[in-house]
């Protein structure tokens, strides 16, 4: 098939047309995105108005994609993180689902002294999101378990223990609705005064920076781009594999962790059943649009962002579903895989006879 | 220089059987044929011959349609129809033993056959597949099971599999891809035989082959190819001396690499009763035992798929051994980490540097580092030394003469000579007590690979011994100071150098002596 | 207890067929080796226009023809990018499923929870009122899937295009030159995989719940891929995977109807558990071949070096 034209792999890549494939493919994808939004009855004009002037040029608007972007840094770093060691990190909503439960858990139980409640949180969401991946990173280790599958798996599986506990002990007694009880203040991360942004901004900053160093300049960081490249040879050539692959991928979740405490304790204040939705597909398209590069994850996440603020907008005044975030991801993330194709090889058209 | 075409075998006025012109093709970067041609005539056993990466295989592959040429006509029985892909080479009689066997593994040789003959338009069954392939196994004098499943089977069994799925096909043009690598003399004459009568029949033959002495007893003419040109065109095999034929295929002759003198030092590696599992679970070494002294080589000859790659992989650490000893210099290295075998002196060059030594994907200094970073050579306990890495890369690069890339290059874009260089240059540095090369300088041209052997020589000068395992006996000749077999996981025993004849190695190789 | 027994195996096959249709869908496309993580979009799309289709009065047959289209619509998306694009195969299936939960989302947002008349039970047809319990609340869809499962079966074992396809899975060069073209075979095989990811789908509005939620599908999708691992790509097989992940999810209602007192959602994440223990206990270091095929998720390129 195809006989027309003839692929032919490149060795070197240029950067241009690298670029130009990425762009091409990110401008046809929200092109398309457009088209279809337009079909659905939001009117051409508005597009321009919701999707960049009430989501990045209005301070009102600014506020909230910034408050979006938040988690979606924390789970775009985190499922980068597992990539760089070549593991498939699809269970981001598993690991964010339990970092919410901690952080409810810890709220609910009153645990520790007033002032050390939020630290406490905020360190057993990580703790639990790293456990919740540790699960299928031994599977995969010991036995070759796909964690592609486990970690699915595992995600369902905490999805059900939330729904478990909030139509069970943590069900608020007042309202009556599957949702805890909301949090007290003590247990709130801070406002910064701007609109819903709190300071769940500087943590996502600071995961940003952290892992930028750790990748660029440390030993570790080293490792991890010897395994990514070629874990044979980093095996053979004396490198700890095995640690870290572990150091990374424990990582992976306790970030996942941590954007499931900062959701709950930065915005929604309390735990429910919707929170954690369309994360997965979300920290998938941000590692991938970002090449699993950190600062490329703050920026993929800040348009991200826009678009779920856009999102809220067009659900409230065109009436289309909150599903349309996750229909325009597809769409974009197909078009930049297929134009892809433009960089990784040579189109030649076939001689003809 | 070129020969006249005679063509005596030529029936008058029929036009040839396949012919090539001008065949350019690049694979991105690299030129592998630069204007090649290839005039094959009915009725005709013609030997195509060269050295490793002269463009042999894959002109043939441009013949049978599975590489689209980038310039140049491929005009098959005079029909100037351009083939769009293999399956329209078979429907127009092209038939090619491929030497990386074209077989599905986990399918029978029955499967395998049905599903070439249905590829080629005969509506067969796999019963009825498997009943022809015994008819002509027996017509060839060939063992085999065609119900067996073809992952199963040694490398030979694969071999005279895949030649009778080509054989059933009933090409009118067969292309043989060194057909008689792994086969027995005894089976290697029969195939060649039969061959050379179907070509008296009025078929048309290619044999792609690097041993002389088949050239000179079965083909009628005989094309020599060097660095993807042609440059012996088609000239009658009667008549022509052989070593011509191979100083056409070589160039100017090569200075023999000086041979190292046998002068073994203290004892050093001494391994017993090792044993290995393959994945699926099939024994790969077998109570392997052998000696080495500092100072010398140990030449590892087999044909493939004898254990070699598990024997590499279990000395450098990959595979977990099933029993045995390995002791290094008195340590005990069987359940060693990697790590702990380097610091003990243990360095591998792999048959596939990609495979399990470098990283394509990395930069030249990332990979000459990729074994030093852990022991603090870059850097301190948390930080890596970047400058300093470059800086090393710089100096190993020039000391080395390894051309096509500065230290920020990825090392996907080396030249698998200036790849290999550059490995060695890591492998063979301080501290290297005992190297372990598996097929170091395949797929490698001359020049590369005197240069390979060079820095295996220079390392062994200095007192480090070296275990040499390759298919390429004259890779093992020119290196080694004593010689052995592997064959199904077993070593011969070994014997000096000095003792060694072609026909001796031969005889152990398929497990006859 | 037969009541009990009965009761169950009543229910059975509403939890059983989905995810054996769906795995078929995915052996075929796995068996010509393209990994293929796309059913959760394959059935969500399924779902929805099997019941839209149906609220739209066309009648349940049409919309069960409708769902099996949606899905191979979607899966037609997935070949292109994976076969033509050459797109990495895991990062195409996950996008595939945003945009099948996407469009479901959006277009069947209006119709949601309005129930329809879906495929009628055996009982309630003409010919069928006599039947035993058992069966007569079973649907046409019992033996037509059956009947798709040894199709499947008898296709990949026996059939000469069966070979072809297989052989692409385990080396698609040794295919090539044999004559096989390797793109038609895995875009045929991810197409028919769409097929039946949709008629999956179609089961569970048109067939099951005879009414559409948003989400319906809810992780069944992603079960089927691990039911596909550990039933080693074998078509037969996956029935018995079915049953045991369906059969343990059929269980946890009719032990509630019995008045066994445990909670809900802890019954529903059982199966899940059981998968991922069943999966981690067959996985390939602690047993024989893993049966994967052995080109899986890997991009053949003819123009290669090789």
């Amino acid at each position: 098939m195809l006989d027309g034209a003839l692929l032919v792999r490149r060795q070197r890549v240029p950067l241009r047309l690298s670029a130009a494939s990425y762009f091409g493919g990110l401008l046809f994808g929200l092109a398309l995105a457009a088209l279809i939004l337009v079909q659905l009855g939001v009117p051409t004009a508005a597009l321009w108005q919701e999707f960049v002037v009430q989501t990045f040029l209005t301070s009102q608007g600014l506020g909230q994609t910034v408050t979006a972007m938040i988690p979606l840094v924390l789970v775009g770093l985190g499922t980068a993180l597992a990539l760089r060691v070549q593991f498939w990190n699809i269970g981001i909503e598993g690991q964010l689902w339990l970092g919410a439960m901690a952080a409810t858990w810890v709220s609910i139980l009153d645990l520790g002294p007033e002032p050390l409640r939020l630290p406490l949180i905020l360190a057993l969401s990580m703790l639990a999101g790293a456990l919740w991946i540790a699960l299928p990173l031994a599977l995969k280790l010991l036995w070759d378990v796909s964690e592609v599958i486990s970690t699915l798996l595992l995600g369902s599986i905490a999805f059900f223990w939330v729904q478990h506990q909030l139509f069970g002990a943590w069900r608020d007694g007042k309202t009556g609705f599957p949702t805890s009880p909301t949090l007290d203040a003590a247990e709130r991360l801070p406002l910064l005064g701007w609109g819903q942004v709190h300071a769940g901004l500087w943590l996502a900053l600071a995961a940003v920076l952290l892992a930028a160093m750790v990748i660029g300049v440390t030993r570790l960081g080293f490792y991890a781009r010897a395994v990514g490249a070629n874990r044979r040879a980093a095996r053979a050539a004396g490198l700890p594999v095995l640690m870290t692959v572990a150091v990374f991928v424990l990582g992976s979740g306790a970030l996942c962790g941590l954007a499931g405490a900062v959701i709950v304790t930065g915005t929604e204040f309390r735990l429910s059943q919707s929170i954690g939705a369309g994360y997965l597909f979300s920290g998938i398209i941000i590692a991938y649009l970002a090449r699993s590069n950190p600062l490329a994850v703050l920026v993929v996440s800040f348009l991200l962002g826009g678009l779920y603020t856009a999102g809220g907008v067009l659900k409230v005044f065109y009436g289309i579903s909150e599903a349309m975030v996750l229909l325009v991801q597809g769409v974009v993330l197909l078009s930049v895989l297929c134009a892809q194709l433009f960089a990784d090889y040579r189109v030649v058209a076939r001689r003809p006879a | 220089m070129h020969f006249p075409h005679p063509g005596p075998q030529e029936a008058p006025g029929r036009a040839p059987a396949l012919l090539l012109r001008g065949i350019d093709k690049s694979f991105d970067g690299h030129r592998a044929l630069d204007g090649a041609g290839f005039r094959l005539d009915w009725g005709e056993v013609h030997a195509l011959v060269g050295e490793n990466g002269a463009g042999k295989s894959t002109i043939m592959n441009v013949a049978t349609a599975v590489y689209a040429a980038d310039a140049g006509e491929v005009i098959v029985d005079g029909r100037d129809v351009p083939l769009r892909g293999p399956a329209d080479a078979m429907a127009a009689g092209l038939g090619m033993v491929h030497q990386h066997f074209r077989l599905v593994g986990s399918f029978t040789v029955a499967e395998n056959v049905a599903l070439s003959l249905r590829g080629a338009g005969q509506k067969v069954s796999v019963a009825e597949a498997a009943r022809l392939l015994a008819a002509r196994a027996a017509e060839l004098g060939f063992r085999i099971d065609p119900a067996a499943r073809v992952d199963e089977l040694s490398i030979a069994e694969r071999q005279r599999a895949e030649i009778l799925k080509v054989l059933l096909l009933g090409a009118g043009t067969l292309i043989l891809d060194e057909p008689t690598a792994v086969l027995t003399a005894d089976e290697a004459q029969a195939l060649l035989t039969l061959v050379r009568q179907l070509a008296r029949r009025g078929r048309a033959v290619v044999l792609i082959t690097h041993k002389l002495r088949e050239v000179a007893a079965y083909s009628d003419r005989i094309t020599v190819m060097r660095q993807g040109r042609t440059v012996l065109d088609a000239a009658p095999a009667e008549g022509l001396a052989m070593d011509e034929v191979a100083r056409l295929a070589v160039g100017e002759m090569p200075a023999a690499a000086p041979r190292i003198a046998a002068r073994p030092g203290v004892p050093l590696l001494s391994i017993e009763g090792l044993s290995a599992h393959r994945g699926d679970g099939s024994r790969a070494l077998d109570g392997l035992a052998l000696e080495l002294a500092e100072g010398e080589v140990l030449g590892i000859a087999g044909v493939g798929g004898n254990g070699q790659p598990e024997l590499v992989d279990v000395l450098s650490g990959l595979r977990r051994p099933g029993g045995g000893t390995i002791r290094l210099g008195g340590a005990d290295l069987l359940t060693a980490s990697p790590a702990a075998r380097r610091d003990a002196g243990l360095r591998v060059v792999p048959a596939d540097r990609f495979d399990s030594a470098m990283a394509p994907g990395l930069s030249l200094a990332e990979n000459l580092a990729l074994t030093g970073v852990a022991s603090g050579r870059f850097g301190g306990r948390w930080l890596v030394d970047r400058r300093k890495m470059r800086r090393e890369a710089e100096r190993l690069i020039a000391d080395h003469e390894v051309r096509g890339g500065g230290p920020a290059t990825p090392a996907s874009l080396l030249s698998g000579g200036n790849a290999q260089k550059l490995l060695l240059a890591r492998e063979v540095s301080d501290g290297a007590r005992l190297l372990v090369a598996h097929s170091p300088s395949r797929g490698l041209d001359l020049r590369a690979t005197r240069a390979v052997h060079g820095a295996i020589a220079e390392g062994v000068a200095r007192g480090m011994a070296c275990l040499l395992i390759s298919e390429d006996l004259e890779e093992i000749m020119s290196l080694s100071t004593r010689v052995c077999v592997i064959n199904n996981g077993r070593l011969s025993a070994p014997m000096p150098a000095s003792e060694v004849t072609p026909e001796r190695l031969g005889a152990l190789l398929v497990g006859h002596a | 207890m037969t009541d009990f027994f009965l009761a169950w195996l009543t229910v059975l096959p509403g939890y059983v067929l989905p995810l054996l249709l769906a795995s078929l869908g995915v052996v075929l496309s796995e068996r010509a080796g393209v990994l293929n993580l796309c059913p959760e979009g394959f059935m969500a799309v399924g779902a929805m226009t099997g019941a839209l289709i149906c609220l739209a009065g066309q009648g349940p047959w049409l919309g069960v023809l409708g769902g099996t289209a949606a899905g191979l619509g979607l899966s037609a998306v997935f070949g292109l990018a994976v076969v033509v694009f050459r797109v990495e195969q895991t990062l195409a299936g996950l996008a595939t499923v945003a945009l099948g939960l996407g469009i479901t989302g959006v277009l069947g947002r209006s119709h949601v929870q309005k129930p329809f008349d879906g495929v009628p039970r055996l009982s309630e047809t003409s010919w069928g009122a006599e039947l035993p319990r058992v069966l007569g609340q079973q649907t046409l869809m019992l033996p037509l899937a059956l009947l798709l499962l040894l199709l499947v079966a008898w296709f990949l074992t026996r059939s000469a295009a069966g070979l072809r396809l297989r052989a692409v899975g385990e080396d698609p060069g040794a295919a090539d030159v044999a004559g096989v073209d390797v793109q038609i075979v895995q875009l045929g095989a991810v197409l028919t995989s769409g097929a039946f990811g949709g008629l999956a789908g179609a089961y569970l509005s048109v067939a099951s719940a005879h009414v559409w939620v948003e989400g319906m599908v809810a992780g069944r999708g992603w079960v089927v891929i691990a039911l596909v691992i550990f039933a080693r790509w074998r078509p037969l097989r996956c029935l018995a995977a079915a049953l045991l992940f369906g059969g343990t999810e059929a269980l946890m209602p009719r032990l509630q109807a019995l008045g066994v007192d445990f909670p809900v959602y802890l019954g529903a994440m059982l199966p899940y558990v059981l998968t991922l223990a069943v999966l981690a206990l067959t996985s390939t270091r602690r047993g024989a071949r893993s049966g994967a095929p052995a080109a899986l998720g890997l991009s053949y390129l003819r123009q290669d070096k090789h």
